[in-house]
Order: C-alpha cells, then structure tokens, then sequence
C-alpha cells in the first residue's frame, strides 16, 4: 500500500519535473506558455546589465553557486511586456507599480524587464534600490550642500557610481554618438559641457568631476527626457524601492547635523523630476517595498499605503501590477530547478513539506532549502 | 474509561493504603498537561512500515498518543543536528543557535556544490558529499574520541590514568571539541562561516579537532604505565 | 470531700462523733432504719442503678404525603395558584436536586435545600397561562387592521422601546434588570441632511450600527424603569436636534480632515487633465479655478476613474479596490486588459 503510494508519488513528482526550462532566451518572445520556467542569460550581459547593482544579494549569491544567471518566466513580467508592446510611444509614458508581500521577486521582475528593455534598445535609466541613497549611511558617505540649488543636499559619491551604472548599461547605445546634449551647460570658468557633444561625455564628466555628479544627472535626466520626446530614443526607467523617495525623513545629515527629509535631496529632485508623465516615448516601471517603508512593521503592501498620499498623488494614473507568491505550477518547476542545481535533494515529499512552511513565498523557499 | 480503570490499578499496586490521601493531593498539584501513559507518537514514515511489517500496528491503536513537538516532525529532523544546536544555544535562544547551525550548513552546501561543480569526472564528482546533515554526522563520529584521561590520586600524586569512555561522554566532548575550536577564530570571521570550515575539516579527518582528539589518544598511550590506578 | 470535711471539723482533745460522720452520708431512710433494727448496713458508693427497660419505640401513624393523594385530574391551577418556594408535599413528581460525589444518585425533594433556593414557575404552566389570558381578554382592544406587516409598523412606529419583565419566584417580585431600557430606531427614520447625518453619527459614536442601520440607546443608571425611559427620549431629542445645529468652527473643516476623499479638489484630478491635455498636445496652463471647473465626461472613461480613485481612500485599499482602479486605469490608458 505504503509502497504504490510511493510510486504514484514518484510518477507524479516526475512527469511535473521534465521540463523546467526553456530555450527562450529573448524576453520580447516568451509568451504565457512558458510561465514558470526558467531561461538562461549571457554571462557578458549579466555583467553589463546587473554589473553595478540591479539584482538582489542573495540572488547573487545562488548564481554563483548555480554557476549560471537563470530567471524565472513569471506573469508580471509578462504582462507589463504585453502592455509595453500595445503602448502607444506618442502619449505620455505610462507608469507601471509593481507591488507585493516582501520576497515574491519585485526585483526579479524589474530585472527580467531590463533585459526586455536592452534587447529592445531602450535607454535604460535603472536605479537599483532607492533607500542605499537614502537610507545607508556608511562610513565614508560623503554629503554636502549642493552649489546650485539652494538648501538642497548632494550625495556625489553615490551620483557618480550611479553614472558608472548608466554608462555601462548603455554602454551601445552611448557608444554610437548620436545623443546629444541640446544646450551648453557651465559647471565652473573653466569646465563646460557645449551643445551638440554627446551625453557619453556628459556622463565622463559627472565621473571624473565627483563635485558635480549631482547636478550631472540632474541634466542627464533632463536631457534623456528631451531626448525621448524628439524620438532619438525610447527610455525605459526603472526604480527599486520607489517609495522611499515619499519618506518623512532620511538616514542623512547636513553638516550641521540636521536630519535631511528625502525631497531635499538633489537626486530626488531630478528623479521626481523624471517620473512625471510629461515626456513621451518611454515606460516607467517602479517598485514599491515594505522594506523601503520607514515603519518597523507595515500594516500592508499596497501602493498608496506604502507611497503616502504625495507619492501617489505624484504617480496618479498608474497601472498597479501586483507579483504574488509563487503558483502550484511554478513551485513545482523551481523545486525541480534546485534539484537540478543541487540545491535542494532527498525525497519527494520534502517539496510537500517546504510548500507549506515556505507557503509559496519565493524568498522564504529558497531560504528554506538552503541549510537541506 | 479503559485509561483511568488502567491507571487505578497501577496506582492500587504500587502504592500503600496509608499514603493514599497525600498522594492524591500531589497528582492535584502537579497537574501535567498529559499524563504519562501517552505515548510519543509514531510519524516517521520507515518506523510506521516497520510497524506494519511486523504486525505490531495493532498494538497502538487504543494507546492515547502525545501531541508531535513541531520541530520533530519535520522530514529534515535530526537528533544529532538537534543536539548539536543545543548545545550552541545560549541563555535558551533556540531560534538563534537554529539559524547559525544553518547557516552554516548553508555555507558547507555551497562550498560542496562549488567543488563538485569544479570536478572534473564523474567518479570524482561523486565522491563529494553533498548533504551537510552527512557531513556533520561524519564530522562527529571523526572527533569522538575512544579514551579518556581520569585524574586519580595515589600516594599524594594525581595521576592522568587512561581509561574507556563511555558513547555519551565522547559525544559529548566531540561537539564540544568541534564547538571550542570554532570560537577560537577571529572577531571579523563569523560563527557559521568557522563552523562550516570546522566541522568540513573534521569530515575530512584534518583540522584542529581531529588532532586534539589525537593528541589525547597519544597521551592516553604514554600514560599506559598508569593504568593500574584504575582498580588499584 | 469525706476527707476535707474530716480535717475542717477536726480539733484536737475533742472526741470525734462517729454516728455524725455516717450520718453525713447515708440517706434518712437508712437512718431510721439503723436506729430502729441495727441492721448491718452496706455502703453503696457507687450507687448502682437499676436498668430500667429501653422504650419500644412504636411506630407512629403518619398520614400519606398529600403529593401521593392527589388525584391525577385534578386542576393544578387551584394546586399552585401564585409565585411560591417549593414544597415538596404540594408537588407530584419525583423530583431530584442537589450536588453529589460521582456515582451516587442525587437527594430526593423532601427536604432539600437546593429545590427551595431555586426560583420555579410551576404556577405558569401552559393551561393556567391560556386560562389567565383568557380572563384578562375582554380588556384588551382589537389590534389595528392597517398594522398587517412589519413594514407598516416599522413605518408608523419608528421608536422602539425594549424593556423586560421577569417572572420571579423570589420574595420579592422586582428585579433590578427590570429598569433597563433599550430605545431603537431606524437612522434612516430620522430624515437628516448631510450634514446633520455625519454629525449625528459622530454624536452617536458605536452605538450606531452600519449594517442594519439602528442606532440603540440603552439606560440603565437610574434606578426606576420610568425614569431610564425618560432618559433615552432626552438622549435621542437631545442628539436629533444637536446634530441640526451648525457651529462657527465647523465651516473651518478642511481636506487635511480627511473625512472623505472629494476627487475635484484633488491632485488626482490635475494629474487627469494634464495627462489628457498631453495627449490632445494642447499646451496650456490651467488656474486652480479651471482644474476645478473641468468638465472631465468629455475624457473617455473618466468618470469610472473618478469613483474608483475615489473608492480607493474612501473604502480604503485593498485588493478589490486596487484591482478595480487596475482595469479603469487600463482602459483609460489603452492597454489590454488584465488576464487571469
């Protein structure tokens, strides 16, 4: 009895186990057939696109372990490509929420559409998580009063590696020439950037003068956005931790040890600047996480909670796209995923067991597994 | 009823007609959340075909049966790794002491899979083991040591006389071997990153605990002269 | 005592009369007997008595219990015609009461406490009520023929007061429960405007109730039922015409109160219009009066937009709203709709 209970088991275990991953490599192409399998990316692209930040530590970690970057097909992913391919570029950019419980793969899924957004030549205009602006202080941060707007804080360090994170995940696109700064701009007597040079030189300035990194992305953004609205590009932003621009206040400081509220912030400014709706040609696609939330504990994880009312009045029309926990299908795909990888063996029921305790969450699953 | 008649009776035979009140009053007082004829349920699949195997399921079908604690029952529940995590726990902090011991298998896990990823052949690969669970096991049973020194004194002398040890004893001087020498660390490393390197030297027969307990055995041979003290 | 009387008595050179001493102790009889016969005499100290026969205690001629003589067709009414403790030979029945050790069976019903503590209604037996009803027929009045359905009555009579009576079988026929008075009515019976209904709400507090639109006064702090019901008329007149009142503070009353979310005054609304603007390419700058003003039908899908922004502070997020505010988005933005 014991035994064919055993075997039904194993058949069933195994005929869901055959096939977990797909050849689809081109995000533009998967369709909703290929939910909740895994493909594969190119290692040089990872670098490239996830080279300075875009995917979570722990994530990184299993790839290294895995010895290959694989994501997940997943519905959201799918269904912000659908409404990206039915957008028309003429109107306003439209925003996109993603929303969740804290470990059902928001990140993720902002990942898997950079790759969308690279293969389909997008300016990517990414910022991996909101709150190591704002929130991080380390030792050597380094804060000052910026030099061109009045009572405003600039964080250069932090400006100038995110420059470096632009430059290398347009690297192509940058390369090539053709976007070009519309107007001169002065930093100081001796340095200016002319119209007409381009915005790789913009963005070199930004890092090899730390001082005005600030103020360079500020004109960056400025620039992508006339930029989009002439058609030179199609711009795609995306933001991690959205919400924490709507904070009350930062971790940061002024010399005078006064506490910074984030819309002081030079970055924040130009940032809030970019995700208003009055440029064309591009797509918005912002997270909002509890754990960007400043409160210990959150009453929930929908949007306008976590965005406060200004955040949402900000962002108004949006389409809030939620990612959920993981469907029967696509634990069941991912179990046999870490078979695959090692990451998860013994028997059969041990799967029964993690769907409970893990209840489907993502995260909790892969943390699950690790100590087995 | 069949329990309580069961239990009467019990009481009727072990206890003298004159201390029956006081008796009564201290089953009062120390009242237990289940008394002790509840048996420790059975919910391991092997030991439950076992059972069946040898006719012996009937046998538990009338007997009142205890509540599972939580962590027992889980598929990846294991008395050693539970006894190993005891012993890491301070102040009662279980949840801590879990958390480390499994991060530590974590660590074990990855740098396991990274050398089987690395291997070259087959036969190689499948030398590597892969289970952190075996890995600890084997760990323990490589510093368990065989011999123990006993400090005895003889003619205003305390010798160091070598005797046997028991199972329990040498466990527990292994985990605690396997413990100490992961504390002595830096204050930068962390206590699950030297464990895993603690307890993945010990599987292999290397490392500091395996040459403490080594050390012990060669000293438990040089005071081979001594061991007449034991009886004399 | 013989002792103690020997030495008081006792004085030195003088002879001791013998006969004084005995006679100190044997009766007068023996006395007399002594002195007329000389017989020996035996002391009796102990005095033993004789044993006289125990009493054959005869049984006494007890009549039967009244309870085991009553017929079986008599009318109990006249039995047990009022509110009364029990009594065991005035009831019929084998009736037992009373808290015992495991196994044994309870005590009987004569003498026993627990059967008189209790409160019973053996005179309220089914048969006694419908001949009492009966009796007191004649006084009542016919019930009024327009009142044929709880709607009609709900629509004449809005008020309703709940008190309680309890039947007692106790010395005293007062319970303190019986001044408790509860006083319900329809919110909606009430007829207020907007203003007066919010404010009468907050008057009310938790004794409204959302979902069957009651609002229930209960008082029970006077010690008279007469004078809590008086209480509860004040309490609903008082708070009726209150909440009809309006202050001078009150027109102060901003958005930042948040009673409720009015999507023409908000940000939201803006935000629609610039979008729509943007995408007609109308560049201009509207004022604050102009925003307010806009007439947003003429924008496809903006009305459904309007209630569920709407919906979403004045219900409060959640799912149901997020994802209704998801498809209205959708639509106004023109991307395909949502699957699964």
């Amino acid at each position: 009895m014991l035994s064919r209970n055993l075997r039904i088991a194993c058949r069933r275990y195994s005929q869901s186990v055959t096939t977990f991953r797909t050849s689809e490599i081109s995000p533009a192409q998967q369709n909703s057939n290929q939910i909740g399998l895994f493909y594969t990316l190119d290692n040089d692209l990872c670098k490239q696109l996830y080279g300075h930040g875009g995917l979570p530590k722990c994530f990184l970690k299993q790839t290294k372990t895995f010895t290959e970057t694989t994501f997940m097909i997943r519905q959201p992913a799918l269904e912000i490509i659908e409404c990206i391919k039915a957008t028309d570029f003429n109107k306003p950019a439209i925003r996109y929420v993603l929303h969740g419980e804290e470990g059902t793969g928001k990140s993720m899924t902002i990942a898997h559409l950079l790759h969308y957004a690279h293969q389909e030549g997008f300016l990517i205009i990414h910022v991996p998580w909101v709150s190591n602006w704002l929130r991080r202080v380390s030792r050597y941060k380094e804060m000052a009063n910026s030099l061109t707007k009045e009572g405003f804080v600039d964080i250069p360090l932090d400006a100038a590696a995110w420059l470096l994170h632009f430059k290398t995940q347009n690297q192509h696109l940058l390369k090539s020439g053709e976007l070009k700064v519309s107007k001169d701009y002065e930093w100081s007597k001796r340095e200016k950037t002319p119209a007409g040079s381009t915005l790789l030189e913009l963005i070199e300035h930004g890092i090899v003068r730390v001082k005005y990194a600030c103020d360079v992305v500020d004109t960056l953004l400025h620039e992508v956005k006339l930029l989009s609205n002439t058609k030179q590009c199609k711009t795609f932003v995306a933001i991690d931790g959205y919400n924490g621009f709507f904070n009350p206040l930062t971790n940061l400081h002024t010399p005078t040890k006064k506490k910074v509220a984030p819309e002081e912030v030079t970055l924040t400014a130009s940032f809030l600047e970019l995700t208003k709706n009055d440029w064309t040609n591009g797509v918005m696609l912002l997270s909002t996480d509890a754990i960007a939330h400043p409160e210990y504990e959150q009453e929930s994880y929908l949007p306008k909670y976590l965005l406060y009312r200004k955040g949402f009045d900000h962002i108004d029309p949006f389409v809030p796209i939620e990612v959920s926990n993981y469907t029967e299908k696509e634990f069941m795909t991912c179990a046999s995923y870490y078979r695959d990888r090692l990451w998860l063996r013994g028997s059969p029921d041990i799967e029964k067991e993690l769907k409970i305790t893990s209840a489907h969450n993502p995260y909790r699953f892969m943390e699950l597994c690790a100590p087995l | 009823m069949r329990n309580s008649l069961y239990v009467f009776h019990k009481l009727c035979v072990n206890i003298t007609p004159g201390r029956w009140p006081s008796l009564l009053l201290q089953n009062r007082l120390y009242a237990k959340y289940f008394p002790d004829f509840f048996q420790n349920p059975i919910f391991r699949k092997e030991d439950q075909a076992k059972l069946i195997e040898n006719n012996e399921l009937s046998k538990y079908t009338t007997v009142p049966v205890l509540p599972p604690s939580a962590s027992e029952t889980s598929m990846h529940f294991d008395p050693l790794v539970n006894k190993v995590i005891n012993h890491i726990m301070k102040d009662g902090n279980k949840k801590l002491a879990r958390s480390l011991l499994e991060k530590a298998f974590e660590n074990v896990k990855r740098k396991q899979i990274e050398r089987y990823h690395l291997a070259k052949t087959p036969e190689q690969k499948a030398k590597i083991e892969l289970d952190p669970k075996n890995i600890l096991h084997k760990a323990v049973e490589n510093s368990k040591p065989m011999l123990q020194l006993l400090p005895i004194k003889r003619g205003g002398i305390t010798y160091q006389v070598p005797g046997p040890i028991t199972e329990h004893r040498s466990l527990f001087l292994a985990i605690k071997w396997l413990l100490e020498a992961t504390t002595e660390k830096e204050r930068t490393v962390h206590f699950p990153e030297q464990f895993a390197w603690e307890i993945m030297d010990a599987a292999n027969n290397t490392g500091k605990v395996v040459k403490r307990k080594q050390d012990l055995h060669r000293l438990c041979e040089a005071n081979r002269a001594y061991a007449h003290y034991r009886w004399q | 005592m013989i002792m103690a009387l020997f030495t008081r008595s006792y004085k030195p050179g003088v002879l001791f009369n013998t006969n004084l001493l005995w006679r100190s102790n044997s009766t007068l009889e023996t006395l007399q007997k002594g002195e007329d016969e000389e017989e020996f005499r035996v002391l009796d100290i102990l005095k033993k008595k004789d044993k006289h026969q125990r009493r054959v205690a005869r049984p006494m001629k007890v009549p039967a219990d009244r309870a085991e003589k009553m017929p079986t067709d008599q009318n109990w009414g006249n039995v047990w015609p009022g509110p009364r403790s029990f009594h065991p030979s005035s009831v019929p029945l084998p009736i037992r009461q009373g808290y015992v050790p495991k196994g044994q069976v309870p005590p009987g019903k004569k003498a026993n406490a627990e059967l008189m503590k209790i409160p019973n209604f053996l005179h309220l037996t089914p048969p006694v009520i419908k001949m009492q009803c009966e009796a007191i027929k004649k006084f009542c009045t016919e019930w009024p023929k327009m009142l044929n359905s709880e709607q009609a009555i709900e629509q004449h009579y809005p008020v309703e007061v709940i008190t309680s009576d309890y039947c007692h079988a106790s010395p005293t026929i007062r319970n303190p429960l019986a001044r408790i008075v509860t006083l319900r009515v329809k919110l909606s019976s009430l007829e207020l405007d907007k203003h007066a209904k919010d404010k009468f709400l907050r008057l009310v507090g938790d004794r409204y109730d959302k979902e069957t639109d009651l609002v229930t006064f209960t008082a029970d702090r006077c010690p008279m039922r007469k004078q809590n019901l008086d209480y509860v008329n004040y309490l609903l007149t008082a708070t009726f015409h209150e909440s009809w009142a309006v202050e001078d503070w009150e027109k102060q009353k901003s958005e930042e109160d948040m009673e409720y979310y009015n999507w023409d005054n908000n940000k939201s609304k803006r935000n629609l219009i610039d979008w729509y603007l943007k995408v007609k390419n109308e560049d201009r700058l509207l004022t604050d009066d102009e925003y307010k003003s806009f007439d947003v039908s003429e924008i496809p899908h903006a009305i459904e937009y309007k209630e569920t922004v709407s919906d979403l502070f004045n219900v409060g997020e959640n799912k149901e709203t997020l994802s209704r505010y998801d498809t209205v988005v959708r639509k106004l933005l023109g991307l395909p709709e949502k699957k699964c």
